[in-house]
């Protein structure tokens, strides 16, 4: 019978070892090239919120499309619905409204289209790369389109670019139709919070929308509040508690129907318990 | 003569483990990489992270945000970065109206950071 070889096994599997820490902790495979899928969650958040500010300056939803899915999400639109909640919740609204909004074209909804408020900057950045009429006439009759739209605005922009722009890029974004009110109910149900107003707003499509910023005022103040912030009761719904007794006017920030003269109704259980109801009010964006 | 055969197969053994171990960790079954920073990104998709900053500049004229928003690349100052990206842009072919968009950012940045 032959001997086991031990001396040489043992030196083999030493070198083995000594071979497997060297490329696993001393020097593994340095990463370069690596894909956006691959990046830590955070920077895949800051990756998303590229592409939504690129969409909200473009309106390119193919791009934005293909963008996205380099990021490998299982769901694109609950990725970006869910990274705009968590936005708004650290007070990030600008960049929620984008995301917001990149989530809201890909499920459907692509003419609700709005970008965010153009800042009187943004004209002024458009004006420098007015090039020269006679070698671009295209830009140029488009920028005048601009100039006639602003007319207080003067050019003392001090960035000179020599590039010759796109033309889509001056295209004066339309506003997107303001948001109706379907639907106005007061709710009696001794099992909410006294006083509770709730709110649900729908895109055209009927999707729930998230990120929309909602407006409430009473006699003697007014605050702001998102829909999305409680996804679990909906990516378009929203809530706000009334003082009994005072009466508020609710409106979407973007534009809607207002509603006004909301008062906490009266309300009784079965036993006769007095409570104070709420309202459920529902925003369309119309076709 | 015995004693030195054995040496010499044990040090075989213990280079061909060694071969076997690198062989194992870097090719068969290499360190998996998650969590990445975005520093190690491919040069295309550095270069197209640049153009998506370029085209929100275009529409929020904001330079500091376009800093912050190139900072995830590292250390690299926003405007090394941007230009690097203008670079790729220029050598690969991007559409002229995409590379007039990442020279204005480039310039803005520029402009923004005291670079001449």
């Amino acid at each position: 019978m032959k001997r086991i070889p031990f001396g040489i096994l043992l030196a083999l599997l030493a070198g083995l070892g000594l071979g497997l820490v060297y490329s696993w902790v001393i020097s593994p495979l340095r990463v370069v090239d690596s894909i956006p899928s691959a990046l830590r969650a955070d920077f895949k958040d800051e990756y998303r919120s590229a592409i939504a500010g690129a969409y909200a300056a473009t309106g390119n939803l193919e791009r934005a499309k293909a963008r996205l899915s380099l990021l490998s999400d299982p769901d694109s639109i609950d990725a970006l619905n869910a990274q705009a909640q968590r936005m708004l919740a650290s007070g990030e609204f600008q960049q929620a409204d984008q995301i917001a909004f990149l989530a809201s074209a890909l499920q459907g909804n692509g003419s609700a289209f709005v970008p965010p408020p153009t800042p009187t900057a943004q004209v002024a950045i458009t004006q420098p790369v007015i090039p020269i009429p006679s070698s671009s006439p295209i830009a140029s009759s488009t920028t005048l389109e601009v100039f006639t739209s602003t007319p207080e605005f003067i050019p003392t922009q001090s960035i000179i670019i020599e590039a010759t722009p796109r033309p889509t890029q001056t295209v004066i974004p339309t506003i997107g139709a303001p948001y109706k009110l379907i639907a106005q109910e007061s709710i009696c149900d001794s099992n909410l919070p006294d006083g509770l107003l709730q709110i649900l707003v729908l895109n055209a499509s009927r999707r729930q929308m998230p990120g929309i910023e909602i407006k409430i005022a009473w006699d003697e103040g007014e605050d702001k509040f998102f829909t999305g912030l409680k996804p679990e009761l909906g990516n378009g719904y929203a809530d706000f508690l009334m003082t009994p007794n005072f009466s508020y006017t609710v409106q979407l920030a973007r534009g809607s129907d207002v509603a006004s003269g909301l008062t906490a109704p009266a309300c009784q259980t079965s036993n006769g318990d007095s409570f104070f109801g709420g309202f459920k009010l529902t925003f369309q964006q119309p076709k | 003569m015995m004693k030195t055969n054995r040496w010499l197969f044990l040090i075989i053994a213990f280079i061909a483990g060694i071969g076997l171990g690198l062989a194992y960790g870097w090719v068969i079954d290499p360190v998996d990489f998650i969590d990445l920073t975005p520093d190690t990104l491919r040069a295309d998709y550095k270069a197209d992270y640049v153009l998506m900053v370029a085209e929100a500049y275009r529409a929020n004229p904001d330079p500091g945000l376009a800093a912050r928003q190139l900072a995830i690349f590292g250390s690299q100052s926003p405007t090394s970065i941007a230009s690097e990206g203008l670079d790729f842009a220029r050598a690969n072919g991007f559409d002229a109206s995409d590379i007039a968009l990442i020279q204005e950012l480039v310039t803005a940045l520029q402009a923004w950071s005291g670079i001449p």
